[in-house]
């Protein structure tokens, strides 16, 4: 009784993360540091290009790179929990497969761990893919978000407001547009 | 009477002034120009500046001192050629150009004056003419921060800027390829055994 309602738990616990957009800590950290490597990169731009001053821009700096931290990291999430779906119906098949083949040898497991494991494989591959796939694609908008807006749109503003504007319009507009592909 | 007086005295007069003309017709003549060749003044960068003399007298100009004291020390320092030229002879004409390099300081504006030139007008001459160059006038000097900002490639920037983005973009890119890759090469592959199955 009690291995049952184990089993059930760990199922139950393996459904809820598949479907909940809580992130575990591990992925978080990783979102988090991404986003905020991400977010500090522009500096560069700004200093060398724009010849931004760096002392008196330096809160600028460090609040506007925490603040596109947040977004960035936002819109990280959200395009994995939009992703992770798509991924694990379009590798169903082939996840399927492969556990398959590799359990085949496997006698003594019963049909219902055999589900288990490629549930949680399925699981796994879609999580790997999607937030892979986010931070690429996150990172790339963001990235030419910033270069567009600071070269082209705001290019006759003063650099420290070209900083503050253009990278917080990057961060913003990701985090709008991975909210809105729900 | 009086329209009399003064012909009488417009002829004096004239005739002091050709005097005067024969006297200098023998005598060297020194035009000196002062140009600055650059488009932009920027600083701590080369300031080209180029003194033409020409001997438009009909006597040779001796011992011809030119020397432009209008760039003080602390504002630019002389980075090729010298502020000071002395020609011994300069037959007349004849043209003697002289170039200096300098490089600015600090930006603002500043006034280029004129440079001054000393001379004997002729070989026989005890008397030394002074003469002044044209002047370039006042010209803006750009802070080097707004002309790179301006005209430079950076090159070396972007590329380093590239080499910051890469590994964000290339790692996450190819970790999720090759994912993509093995799981869809396992469907093709199942597929291909279905069908040869069937």
């Amino acid at each position: 009784m009690s291995s049952k309602s184990k089993a059930f738990t760990r199922e139950e616990e393996l459904l809820l993360q598949d479907f909940s957009r809580n992130v575990s800590t591990k992925s978080s950290a990783l979102f988090y540091g991404n986003a905020f490597i991400v977010s500090a990169i522009p500096i560069w731009l700004f200093w060398r290009i724009h010849m931004i001053d760096l002392y008196s821009s330096l809160i600028s700096f460090v609040v506007v790179t925490l603040v596109s931290t947040y977004l960035v990291a936002f819109a990280y999430k959200n395009t994995k929990f939009v992703l992770k779906h798509k991924v694990a119906v379009k590798r169903e098949d082939a996840v399927t497969r492969e556990m398959t083949k590799k359990l085949a040898e496997d006698k003594k497991m019963s049909k219902k761990e055999k589900d288990e494991r490629i549930l949680w494989k399925k699981n796994e591959v879609a999580d790997y893919e999607a937030t892979t796939f986010s931070i690429f694609y996150n990172n790339a908008l963001f990235l030419a978000i910033v270069i567009f807006a600071s070269f082209y749109v705001l290019k006759s503003f003063t650099p420290a407001f070209n900083y503050i504007l253009s990278v917080g319009v990057a961060g913003g507009l990701l985090a709008l547009l991975s909210t809105g592909t729900q | 009477m009086k329209s009399l007086c003064v012909a009488v005295l417009l002829l004096a007069v004239s005739g002091l002034v050709m005097s005067a003309e024969e006297d200098s017709s023998s005598q060297a003549k020194l035009l000196v120009s002062k140009q600055i060749l650059n488009k932009y003044l920027v600083e701590d960068m080369d300031i080209v500046l180029k003194y033409s003399l020409y001997n438009v007298g009909s006597s040779a100009a001796v011992n011809v001192a030119l020397k432009d004291s209008s760039f003080p020390a602390d504002s630019f320092s002389v980075v090729g050629g010298s502020l000071e030229l002395n020609v011994d002879r300069i037959p007349p004409g004849a043209n003697v150009s002289h170039v200096v390099v300098v490089r600015p300081r600090k930006p603002g504006y500043f006034n280029f004056s004129s440079a001054e030139v000393n001379y004997l007008p002729s070989d026989e001459a005890k008397q030394p003419q002074f003469a002044v160059s044209s002047e370039p006038g006042e010209g803006g000097i750009i802070a080097f921060r707004d002309f790179d900002k301006k005209f430079s490639p950076h090159v070396l920037d972007w590329a380093a800027f590239a080499v910051m983005t890469l590994p964000c973009l290339a790692i996450p890119f190819l970790l999720w390829w090759s994912s993509k890759s093995k799981y869809e090469a396992l469907v093709k592959g199942g597929k291909k055994d279905k069908s040869n199955k069937d």
